[in-house]
């Protein structure tokens, strides 16, 4: 990347950084009026969101459309492996249209409900969604995904609903694990500068799914150890194979949190509940991105933080906007976007 | 010369909701409506009546095109096609295609099924010699132990490493004893008492068990000839599913056929789904039509409809000029020219259609630039090759070859060589200056031609103060007039005094004042904004008409290319001379004619068209029966 490049770049960063929402004010969003959220939030990020009641979708669509275009904006300078990198990454937001698709067609779910939960991904989008839309049976659709990017997922999809009696959380896990695996790889591909510093942060991201996978195998669905180990996706900063095999084989949600690597430990000191974990883990694999973004980082590093942390900005205001149009009550709201601490 | 595109006006169609459909058909006969739905207008009408119709279009259409992939079945497009389809026979046929899909789709899942058997028993196949050096009785693996299980199988190589890790929770091991393209044949050692337990979760790491067979220990040899009959099994099974669902496609032709007419009348009216608006049996459609075609429309609308029809024409409004589409007509020999025009952007309503202007300047550019009486010879005559297949390159090439024969005999240049022919006017490689002088002139006439063009198409749309003061308007003009002057004093008498500095000051103020104007931002940025874009503004006039030296350069570039496969073939024998003359010569034509044909587009689209065309209006896209596949 040019001098040039890289100045526009950094530039470009610190100004959409500077427009992200923070934690303090987030939370003082929860409180508000619907109308009066999409002021403020228009206040602090300069996006103006449209509410229609007659779909409710819309606006988490238009969520998801400022964040994309914004990563657009900001991996447009990048090329080679960089880019490549930045684009995989994107890719999350279509595999939730993956997972979307084949859970409503497994599911038989009609094709207007499906259209509904899918987002629109503009540039980023992959997948000719019109057409897998059509397909009229899941194996259909699992022959016309394997002639795009996401063959390979359906190959695991395949499998867990031919083997494993339709088993919906697999697909999830199995979907995610890949992903992340693919991920770390293009990450491994980068400059050895760029390659750590992304790397730190995606590591905090990596211990976040895989203690979040962990809990739930182990105690939502009562996986064995062995299953629920395998299950995890590759290691991260701080939870490494040693450590994850070793939490595999507890049998209580305290006794794991005891045996976290210390800082981890203090941080969910106490929690018994996954819902509640998930959001202190959740908040500290923020931190992390946060101290990413920080001028000092490679231009990888920022802009990944700035990814991820945006991605969470967007399903934090989508979680709270569909709370509050749902009629939740506010500790409710609270605890979804915020969290017991 | 300056051809707009072709006029047209609005229709406004009120008619019964029974006489809708057949309105569709007809106008799609005639090819001469472009729909469009003017959400402002009859807001009362806000029910969309074909909307049921078009969804039902679709699935069929979906179904069809789902069911005639890949075949080999050759529709008749009947040009008679004249009756309605009704929503009823949409819906049976819809159904009638669904049962068949759904044959169709399980066909071939099964040869999909297939396929991944066939490939795993090659893989076998492969990976046979590995299985007899495995330091193992395998005739073991077909005998449950009783506390000894043992697996043999393969998996993705990428999950080998978490799985060993994950088995040794369970008091498992894994071994690989052959790996090959991303597959790792394994087997798996422990105790059957956590055998289940071990199932499950080699089943998610997609695991698949291979069953060893009785004789393998025995007799390797016949194992690969079990396996290989097995492989043709497989292929003999794939052949027979493709074979049953060619012959299903070949039985269900007619209705394939039947259906593809009812697709091709149904289409018209479907496609109206977003635009007919309707309420209480009146439906209400709107488009534009081109203005010479007003008459015939009538006429045939009211002789097809069985009830009254009430039918408005007007003529756009300024303010409807984003809406109207575009119509651009050219005769055979500017088609090709017109497509070189869309690739930048389709011209606005307003504007001027520039395909006439572009074909003319860029067939001289590339004669001026590549100016060669051979070279122009050759490739004229290279493209009567292309006229069968590539029409519309060959028309390009065959202009742009003559126009290079005439530049030759101007320059006196025959295949690189200068002394053969007589130049008409002059020779780039004895008058340089004159040439580059030349192109300089070009340019500017160019750029002014330009300016002139953004003048009228601003006056065109309305806007008269873009017109009159802004860069591209006649303030513009004059600078670059002013600009021309000056560079002439400065070349002719070496010196600019205070007049050429008053003539390009005043022009720039009121280009300066323009922008003030328009831009809307707090005094800092507004004056940043003026002086960045004047800066600009400035900058582009001079580098536009330099750009142009590039005709220039290009001439000399080609002498100098000629030049140089002379002096190689120089030194080789009689036969090697010829011989690097002639792939000397091809490879000009070939590497610079290429060269050239780019530049000349570069400069067409970014010192022309940037400056006066926007491109971005609408092609005229008629409703028609066309092809809905």
């Amino acid at each position: 990347m040019s001098r040039y490049s890289c100045a526009y770049l950094s530039t470009r960063l610190s100004l959409l950084a500077s427009r992200l929402i923070s934690f303090e004010q987030l939370s003082s969003l929860i409180d508000l009026e619907l109308d009066q959220i999409l002021s403020k939030v228009y206040e602090w990020t300069g996006h103006r969101y449209q509410l229609d009641q007659r779909n409710a979708r819309r606006i988490e669509n238009q969520l998801a459309k400022t964040a994309l275009d914004d990563f657009q904006i900001l991996i447009r300078p990048f090329s080679g492996r960089e880019r490549r990198f930045f684009y995989f990454a994107i890719r999350w937001f279509e595999l939730v249209n993956v997972k979307v698709l084949i859970r409503g067609k497994f599911t038989s779910t009609p094709k207007a409900i499906i259209q509904q939960q899918l987002v629109d991904l503009g540039a980023f989008a992959d997948l000719p969604l019109e057409k897998l839309l059509e397909t009229e049976d899941p194996y259909e659709m699992l022959r016309l995904l394997e002639s795009t990017a996401y063959a390979g997922i359906v190959r695991q999809a395949r499998n867990v609903f031919d083997e494993q009696g339709n088993d919906l959380f697999l697909l999830d896990a199995t979907i995610d694990k890949s992903f992340f695996i693919d991920l770390k790889k293009h990450l491994q591909a980068l400059d050895a500068q760029d390659a750590e510093t992304a790397g730190k942060v995606m590591g905090a991201l990596l211990d976040r799914f895989n203690l979040l996978w962990l809990l739930r195998y182990r105690f939502s669905y009562g996986l064995s150890p062995a299953k629920s180990y395998f299950l995890l996706t590759s290691t991260g900063a701080r939870l490494h194979s040693a450590d994850l095999m070793r939490m595999a084989k507890i049998d209580s949600i305290e006794q794991l949190v005891e045996a976290l690597p210390q800082k981890l430990q203090q941080q969910l000191q106490g929690l018994t509940v996954i819902s509640d974990i998930e959001r202190v883990i959740e908040y500290s694999t923020l931190a992390a991105a946060a101290k990413g973004l920080s001028v000092n980082g490679s231009l990888v590093s920022r802009a990944f933080s700035y990814i991820l942390l945006r991605e969470a900005e967007m399903r934090f205001l989508q979680a709270l906007i569909k709370g509050k149009q749902l009629g939740f009550d506010q500790a409710l709201i609270r605890q979804a976007v915020i969290g017991v601490r | 010369m300056l051809a707009r595109p072709v006029h047209m006006k609005k229709i406004s169609l009120y008619m019964v909701d029974t006489d809708a459909q057949q309105a569709a058909l007809t106008l799609a006969r005639m090819q001469v409506l472009h729909p469009f739905n003017d959400r402002l207008q009859d807001m009362d009408m806000q029910e969309y009546p074909a909307n049921a119709y078009s969804e039902q279009y679709n699935s069929l259409s979906n179904r069809f095109t789902k069911l005639t992939a890949g075949s080999q079945q050759n529709f008749t497009d009947h040009n008679d096609l004249n009756s309605i389809v009704t929503l009823q026979q949409i819906e049976l046929l819809d159904e009638e295609l669904k049962d068949l899909w759904a044959i169709v789709s399980a066909l071939e899942e099964r040869q999909r099924q297939q396929v991944e058997k066939l490939n795993a028993t090659q893989q076998l196949i492969k990976s046979l010699q590995k299985f007899i050096s495995l330091d193992l009785d395998l005739s073991r693996l077909k005998h449950p132990g009783r506390f000894l299980k043992i697996i043999v199988g393969s998996i993705p190589s990428g999950h080998l490493a978490q799985l060993k890790r994950a088995l040794s929770l369970a008091d498992f091991m894994i071994e690989s004893f052959y790996s090959a393209e991303g597959i790792d044949h394994v087997v798996v050692v422990g105790s059957s008492l956590q055998q289940h337990d071990v199932q499950d979760l080699l089943k998610s790491a997609d695991f698949r068990e291979i069953n060893v067979p009785e004789e393998f220990s025995g007799n390797p040899a016949q194992l690969q000839v079990d396996l290989t009959n097995q492989t043709r099994e497989i292929e003999q099974a794939i052949e027979t599913v493709i074979a049953k669902r060619e012959q299903l496609l070949s039985e269900i032709a007619p209705i394939l056929q039947n259906v593809h007419d009812v697709l091709l009348q149904a289409r018209p009216y479907a496609s109206l789904a977003m635009v007919l608006k309707g309420k209480g049996g009146l439906v209400f459609l709107q488009g534009w039509v081109p203005a010479r075609a007003q008459d015939a429309i009538t006429l045939r609308l009211q002789q097809d409809l069985r009830f009254p029809v009430h039918i408005q024409f007007s003529s756009p409004h300024m303010k409807e000029y984003e809406s109207v589409p575009s119509l651009l007509e050219h005769n055979w020999l500017l088609r090709p020219f017109q497509s070189l025009v869309s690739n930048f952007g389709i011209p606005c309503y307003a504007e001027f259609d520039p395909t006439v202007l572009f074909s003319i300047s860029y067939i001289l550019m590339f004669g001026m630039m590549f100016g060669d009486v051979g070279h122009g010879a050759v490739i004229a005559l290279a493209s009567m090759f292309l006229w069968k297949r590539y029409r519309s390159i060959a028309i390009v090439a065959s202009l742009a070859g003559i126009s290079s024969i005439v530049f030759g005999f101007i320059y006196g240049s025959l295949f690189g060589f200068e002394e053969v022919v007589e130049p008409l006017w002059m020779s780039p490689m004895h008058d340089p200056e004159k040439i580059l002088l030349v192109a300089l002139g070009w340019g500017a006439i160019f750029l002014l031609i330009s300016n002139l063009l953004a003048i009228l198409n601003f006056l065109s749309m309305g806007l008269k103060s873009e017109a009159l003061y802004s860069g591209k308007g006649f303030a513009g003009l004059l600078f670059y007039l002013a600009a021309l002057y000056a560079g002439y004093q400065m070349m002719a008498n070496n010196q600019t005094g205070y007049s050429e500095l008053i003539l390009l000051a005043l022009p720039m103020a009121v280009i300066m004042w323009h922008l003030w104007r328009h831009t809307s931002a707090d005094f800092f940025e507004r004056t940043l904004v003026v002086l960045i874009e004047s800066l600009e503004h400035l900058i582009s006039s001079v580098s536009g008409t330099l750009s142009f030296l590039r005709v220039a350069a290009f001439s000399l570039n080609h002498i100098a290319l000629a030049a140089a496969v002379f002096s190689i073939a120089a030194m080789m024998d009689t036969t090697g001379h010829w011989i690097t003359v002639v792939l000397g010569n091809l490879f000009i034509i070939v590497l610079e004619g290429a060269i050239v044909a780019i530049q000349c587009l570069r400069l067409e689209y970014y010192e022309g068209f940037s400056r006066f065309f926007s491109g971005t209006g609408k092609a005229f896209e008629p409703l028609k029966l066309g092809d809905h596949r």
